[in-house]
């Protein structure tokens, strides 16, 4: 049951429908479609598709490019539906957001040329930015776009960056200006870095494989650039403006994020009920009569209606087109709430499903990994409280 | 072409349906509403004849309410983004029986002029099977119930229809304008996707109060009541049995089966 949220609209009701339906094939093969998903390490590409006819790639897009613009509220509506039915792919956020990047930042004709396909399934995206020595602190990235006539050249690596096998195209954050042309112009540190959209089989990038857990359906990779050019009109937005570019992309995967993990705890507060409510061990009452299994999921259940208010109210001011501090309070609220609940969500179901909740096949346990990642990545909740001791309550930054 | 599709506001099919404990009615909290399956199928096809006849149009009709907790602009909306050009919703609160129901239809019919009107064969929720039978005989024109596949002549001016009926299937033709009801196996009705949605903001979704019909001379009166609803039995405990014998034992002298 998909219960009730404050402020939700017809429309977006009519999008969980809308996701739901397209999810029925999925769901009548669901072990066929798990098992595709364990062994080949990918979602199956009907599945992509699907996302593309129903129109959900291309939220982000114009409808001049075959999108239909209708934002983040419409896309976290499908996202929170689609986990709750227990799908999702990896690749699927990852597009979004990059769609947003070029839509609000791209160029008239990077636009023209990416969006189109982004919205119709043709191009899947994949997002580089994080790197080893720099890790949260993007600005001491060190990854180089130096440019050379027509084209910048890349020098340098990127690290746990997911689906740059499956992705035709990488949205990469890469330093345009050395910390020495920063310090020596006394320019400001956020002024050093720019964003390019580059084709992922560009002579000059190799991938090294990690072995990592948590994401279903995508692979991390170290993405290695060793003189790699991409042409100078890939670039989004205006060069060195790169962090602006980025800062406008960020909020709304949170957002995303957020939905995600509203769904996924949707999901498994139904396997839990589903599982409470048949499962005897003690004379003929089942465990779900018990306090101790269902108070638990009460207190879940009540969390889930805070998580799902913030987070759309998170994706209306995103929206509305509210400051986008005042958007990114939100989008930080939202994923640290959805986040942790989620996690909980996964800890109280294992619990309740007792030994048949560490079973591959009742598919519990896999959330353990899938909802714990959220609290690391994409942003961790040390730095969101950060941002929020800082930003919010006006305290000395922390670090 | 011009053709009328019509949609009933109705729990999903999914929600597990609870009675009122003074039985007169369900209780409608937190139940998820849906158009009607087999009105989605109606309206599924009006599209497909749409697409087939240059020039046509969809209007969707619907009587009911306009604001929560029995908003059915909700489905219309749902109706429009799956691609009908229009919607036309007949304002009431009170629950109608098909007698009424049809009667409405019939009013709209004279103001809207289709050459067609598709329904579902019957709604989900009351399993009436008769708005589509009354309607034809109110109108005075050919109907052909529990459709399994919609033709229409060349010139449009008649349709064919295969009926799945009782041990096999049975081919009716005749004149339009008519009614046609769809059966389950009619189509896959598409959903709506973004981009439909987004196209259903700016189509016109008509609200007439039924007081508009009344003065008209439509007769909102009934001739039945309800009396009370009351669920099924609660389902016996199954058992498990030790052998194909005792299976059979147990079939003949408990289940008297056999
Ligand atoms: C499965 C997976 C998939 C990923 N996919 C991608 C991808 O597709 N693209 C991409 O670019 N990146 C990706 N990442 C990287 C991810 O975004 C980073 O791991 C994350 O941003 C944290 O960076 P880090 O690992 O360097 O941690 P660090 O920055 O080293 O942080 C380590 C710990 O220190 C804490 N910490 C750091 N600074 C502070 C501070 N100032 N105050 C308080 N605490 C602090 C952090 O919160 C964290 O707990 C992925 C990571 C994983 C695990």
């Amino acid at each position: 049951m998909q219960a009730l949220t404050f402020g939700i609209t017809d429309e977006q009701r009519t999008i969980q429908e809308t996701t739901t339906r397209m999810l029925r094939p999925f769901e009548a093969r669901r072990q066929e479609f798990e098992r595709a998903l364990r062994e080949h390490g990918r979602v199956p590409e009907e599945f992509w598709t699907a996302l593309a006819e129903a129109g959900l790639l291309g939220a982000f897009v114009p409808e001049e490019f075959g999108g239909t613009a209708m934002g983040l509220s419409a896309l976290a509506t499908a996202a929170d539906a689609m986990a709750s039915r227990g799908f999702g792919h990896p690749l699927f956020l990852l597009t979004g957001m990059d769609a947003l990047c070029i839509a609000r930042s791209g160029s008239a004709s990077l636009q023209r040329r990416f969006l189109p396909r982004i919205a119709s399934g043709a191009l899947k995206l994949c997002f580089a930015i994080t790197e080893a020595n720099a890790g949260t602190n993007s600005f001491r990235m060190t990854t180089r776009a130096v440019r050379r006539g027509d084209s910048y050249v890349l020098d340098g690596e990127k690290t746990f960056i997911t689906g740059m096998d499956q992705a035709d195209y990488v949205l990469l954050v890469a330093r345009s200006r050395s910390r020495e042309e920063i310090e020596r112009g006394g320019l400001p540190k956020t002024s050093c870095l720019s964003v390019f959209v580059v084709d992922c089989h560009t002579p000059g990038i190799s991938l090294t494989p990690l072995p990592m857990r948590a994401i279903d359906g995508a692979a991390q990779w170290t993405v290695h650039f060793d003189g790699a050019e991409v042409p100078a009109e890939n670039l989004v937005g205006e060069e060195h403006a790169g962090a602006l570019a980025m800062f406008n992309t960020l909020n709304p995967e949170r957002v995303l994020i957020a939905a995600g993990a509203c769904g996924q705890t949707e999901r498994l507060l139904e396997m839990s009920i589903a599982y409470a409510s048949q499962r005897v061990v003690f004379g003929s009452r089942p465990i779900g009569a018990y306090q101790a299994v269902q108070h638990p999921l009460a207190d879940l259940r009540i969390r889930l209606e805070a998580a799902r208010a913030v987070t759309m109210k998170a994706a209306a001011a995103f929206d509305a087109g509210v400051d986008p501090s005042e958007a990114g309070t939100y989008a930080n609220m939202a994923k640290y709430l959805a986040t942790d609940l989620a996690i909980d969500a996964a800890d109280r179901a294992i619990q309740t499903h007792g030994g048949s909740g560490f079973s591959e096949d009742v598919g519990v346990i896999g959330y353990w990994e899938r909802t714990r990642l959220m609290r690391t990545a994409p942003i961790s909740k040390e730095m969101i409280l950060n941002f929020v001791g800082e930003h919010v309550l006006g305290l000395p930054r922390s670090y | 072409m011009k053709i009328l599709a019509t949609v009933k506001r109705v729990p999903d099919p999914e929600t597990s349906i609870k009675v009122k404990p003074d039985g007169s009615g369900i209780v409608t909290d937190n139940v998820k509403w849906v158009i009607n399956p087999f009105d989605e199928i109606a309206i599924e096809e009006a599209l497909r004849i749409k697409e087939k006849v240059a020039g046509s149009e969809v209007v969707l009709v619907s009587i009911g309410g306009n604001a929560a907790p029995n908003d059915v602009k909700e489905q219309l909306r749902t109706g429009l983004a799956m691609g009908a050009d229009g919607a036309i919703l007949v304002v009431t609160d009170a629950a109608l029986e098909p007698l009424v129901v049809a009667r409405a239809l019939a009013k709209l019919v004279e103001t809207e002029k289709p050459d067609l009107v598709v329904m579902g064969k019957q709604a989900i929720d009351d399993d009436s099977n008769a708005a589509g039978q009354m309607l034809a005989e109110l109108l005075g024109w050919p109907q052909a119930t529990f459709a399994s596949k919609v033709e229409l002549s060349g010139d449009q001016k008649s349709a064919t229809v295969i009926r799945e009926v009782d041990g096999g299937l049975e081919t009716l033709r005749f004149p339009l304008p008519g009614i046609v009801t769809a059966d389950l196996r009619l189509n896959e009705p598409r959903y709506a996707s973004l981009p439909g949605i987004m196209k259903a903001r700016k189509k016109e979704l008509k609200e007439i109060p039924i007081g508009d019909l009344e003065k008209a001379g439509l007769d909102v009166s009934g001739r039945t009541q309800l009396v009370k609803m009351e669920p099924p039995p609660k389902r016996q405990a199954g058992k498990l049995v030790e052998s194909v014998d005792q299976l059979v034992e147990l079939l003949h002298t408990e289940a008297k089966v056999i």
